[in-house]
């Protein structure tokens, strides 16, 4: 009969896609993070462009070498945090204490460096700079000691033999891969956070574009025209594909701008867990956005979103927590369970404590959850367009699909 | 053709449509008569497989319409939409496209259309920024694009000025020469009038009178008009006469048959000068409150 060449759910992925590529709002939306998330990258470089540079005042020559050997150390350990420029240090030489203390209250220099009998003291006008006073503590204390040292008649490595505790991981020994339990944690709780932030962004996004056709008036020309569960899986899928450009735009953005600061996370050794995150990440947005699409076939109108959707956000945030928290059995099942697995079964693989059927089949239950949803939204859509005002409730709605 | 069989709705105790019977044979138009809340909408949505009927069936080709059937039927129904924030030509592409055309095709039959009703230098406008009249125009265009097979218009006039009107006319003309069977509502019984093969009258959810406009007038009560220059209330006492209506010298009223109203007349002009004797023709809103107040 129908000789149509492209099936519906192709037609309307491409439509939702090139209509939110040329929406203002999405578009400028978009460009509106990249800018922030550039920004906020930049910022630390920026305040901290210009390294900070010490002006001490010293009275004796020992002094003055205790300064340059301070610049030296501040050269050997970069600032871990902003700007890549050490920080300069510049030794002021002034006849005595006095000059000393004149020249730090008049702020000429940060601070003044003196003997006083055996004792160095640093003077300065209010709290001292902790980065200032530790290099310059530290300092003092290497040449003292040394000096100590020599008049004892040892050498300074004699003296500090022995005093070092090295460390011994077993399991590195062994060949194993080590992980730390704070990085499987934090990404554990990273990917939970990413998930709920996708959800509650484009969770919404989905929502608004199931009820559109309602909203317009469109629903009874196209629910003639073509079968609904091609609307709705194109709608998911369309708006699925826009939610992961959308990211890996971001990310791109985020990982070549890393480069250019010096904030890094050592993830080496976590690349098939981190894959493993990805494909969950995939599916089970993929599921959320079913989900969404149900909770915008509930709705008559862009008004009644709120209510049809909330249920759902509540269930996901405790999901995600309990998920994050549980351990041994109830681990292990939450770990299958769609939605909850998507944040329980990589924090498994992370842990190394998994065998490999049990990713693949928790995969393969999401994406069954995926077409019951779509297909479930796409009877509740066909019942509640017969429902030209109000909201369905959820049980309502299920009440609906049993007839 | 489309053939519907004693198709009915219920809403909980409400007969919406109640057992629904007529046909649309193919190049005929039919016109869909009745008032507000008659069941028009109802039985349009059923025909469309948007509603299910309670009970009855909707035919086409002589055997139940299927959905694939239902996918070729161009639908204009009464609440009008278009994704306002979509270019107009872009979603009439989409429509099509939907409807099985190529992007190629598609672009060009609804250029074609657009342009044949003035929109041509509005291609690129978003529907929320084209007026209600033009909107409509767009939804117009949006049933017939895709060869449809059959064509179902709720109000397709309703806030079009006279030169849309025209121009849709036009339109639905060409599509019935080609043999396509069209089922519009509307309350301009005069367009209906003017356009229908035949219409169909829909009262509180029955059907109460169907037929050309010709059929319709000819079944309605014969009714006759008679001016005197003298008294005429003698007519007052003649059998088989009904008075409707009586001023000084005239009075219409209506004959029990023809032959009552020639014995009437022959009566008349023995008693005095008889100035008017005539047959009331109906107009089709006379007929419609006929059959609605019945």
């Amino acid at each position: 009969m129908s000789t149509s060449p492209t099936p519906a759910w192709q037609l309307v992925t491409r439509r939702e896609i090139s209509t939110r590529l040329t929406d203002r709002n999405f578009v400028i939306g978009t460009g509106l993070t990249l800018v922030l998330l550039i920004g906020a990258m930049l910022l630390p470089a920026l305040m901290g462009g210009d390294a900070a540079h010490y002006r001490v005042a010293v009275t004796e020559a020992a002094g003055q070498r205790i300064v340059q050997q301070t610049e030296g150390a501040f050269e050997a350990t970069p600032n871990p945090l902003g700007s890549n420029e050490p920080p300069t240090i510049e030794a002021n030489r002034v006849p005595d204490r006095a000059a000393a203390e004149a020249t730090v209250r008049s702020g000429d220099a940060d601070a003044a460096l003196v003997l006083s009998g055996r004792e160095w003291q640093l003077l300065t006008d209010g709290a001292p700079e902790p980065e200032l006073a530790t290099a310059l503590t530290q300092t003092v204390q290497q040449a003292m000691l040394a000096r100590n040292a020599a008049a004892a008649g040892v050498t300074l490595a004699e003296l500090s033999s022995g005093t070092q505790v090295a460390g011994v991981d077993l399991a590195a020994a062994a060949g194993a891969s080590t992980r730390d339990p704070i990085v499987t944690f934090f990404l554990g709780f990273v990917l939970a956070m990413l998930f709920y932030m996708a959800a509650l962004m484009f969770g919404q996004q989905i929502s608004t574009s199931v009820v559109e056709e309602k909203q317009s008036r469109l629903v009874e020309v196209l629910a003639a025209m073509i079968p609904l569960r091609h609307l709705l899986a194109g709608k998911v899928l369309g708006n699925t594909l826009i939610a992961f450009g959308q990211i890996l735009l971001i990310s791109v953005v985020a990982i070549v701008g890393l480069r250019f600061t010096t904030l890094s996370i050592d993830l080496t050794g976590l690349t098939t867990a981190l894959l493993w995150y990805v494909a969950f990440f995939v599916v089970g947005f993929l599921a959320l956005a079913s989900l969404y699409a149900v909770a915008g076939a509930l709705a008559s109108r862009n008004e009644d979103l709120a209510a049809t959707t909330m249920p759902m956000t509540i269930a996901l945030v405790i999901v995600l927590i309990v998920g994050l928290q549980a351990t041994g059995t109830l681990q292990q099942v939450l770990s299958f369970l769609p939605i909850a697995s998507t944040v329980v079964m990589p924090l498994r693989i992370l842990d190394g404590d998994y065998a490999l059927w049990e990713p693949i089949v928790a995969l393969l239950l999401v994406l069954t959850f995926c077409a019951v949803a779509v297909w479930l939204g796409a009877r509740l859509y066909e019942r509640a367009v017969m429902h030209t005002t109000g909201t369905l409730t959820w049980r309502q709605a299920l009440r609906l699909t049993e007839e | 053709m489309l053939e519907l069989r004693h198709l009915t709705r219920r809403y909980g105790d409400h007969l919406a449509v109640d057992d629904v019977t007529f046909s649309v044979p193919a190049g005929q138009m039919v016109g869909f008569v009745g008032g507000n809340g008659a069941g028009k909408t109802t039985t349009m949505r059923m025909i469309m497989g948007v509603l299910a009927p309670t009970s009855g069936e909707v035919r086409w080709a002589g055997r139940p319409a299927t959905a694939a059937d239902r996918a070729r039927f161009g639908y204009m129904p009464e609440e009008r939409g278009l994704y306002p924030k979509q270019p107009i030509l872009d979603q009439l592409v989409y429509l099509g496209r939907l409807r099985g055309l190529s992007t190629t095709s598609a672009r060009e039959r609804a250029t074609e259309l657009l342009t044949r009703f003035g929109l041509g230098d509005r291609l690129r406008a978003t529907v929320e920024t084209l007026s209600l009249g033009n909107q409509q125009r767009g939804q117009i265009i949006a049933s017939v694009l895709g060869d449809p097979v059959f064509l179902v218009l709720d109000e397709p006039f309703s806030g079009l000025d006279p030169a849309a009107v025209d121009a849709m006319t036009a339109l639905l003309r060409e599509y019935t020469a080609a043999g396509v069977p069209v089922l519009f509502s509307s309350h301009q019984l005069d367009l209906v009038d003017r356009l229908c093969d035949s219409l169909v009258v829909l009262h509180q959810g029955k059907v109460v009178a169907a037929g050309t406009s010709d059929d319709l007038r000819r079944d309605a009560p014969l009714r006759y008009r008679l001016a005197m220059a003298t008294d005429t209330t003698w007519v007052d006492e003649q059998p088989g006469i009904t008075i409707l209506q009586r001023t000084p010298g005239t009075v219409v009223l209506q004959p029990t048959d023809v032959a009552t109203a020639q014995r009437l007349l022959v009566d008349a002009v023995a008693r005095g000068t008889v100035q008017e004797y005539a047959r009331l023709v109906p107009t089709l809103a006379d007929v419609y409150r006929e059959v609605t107040t019945a």
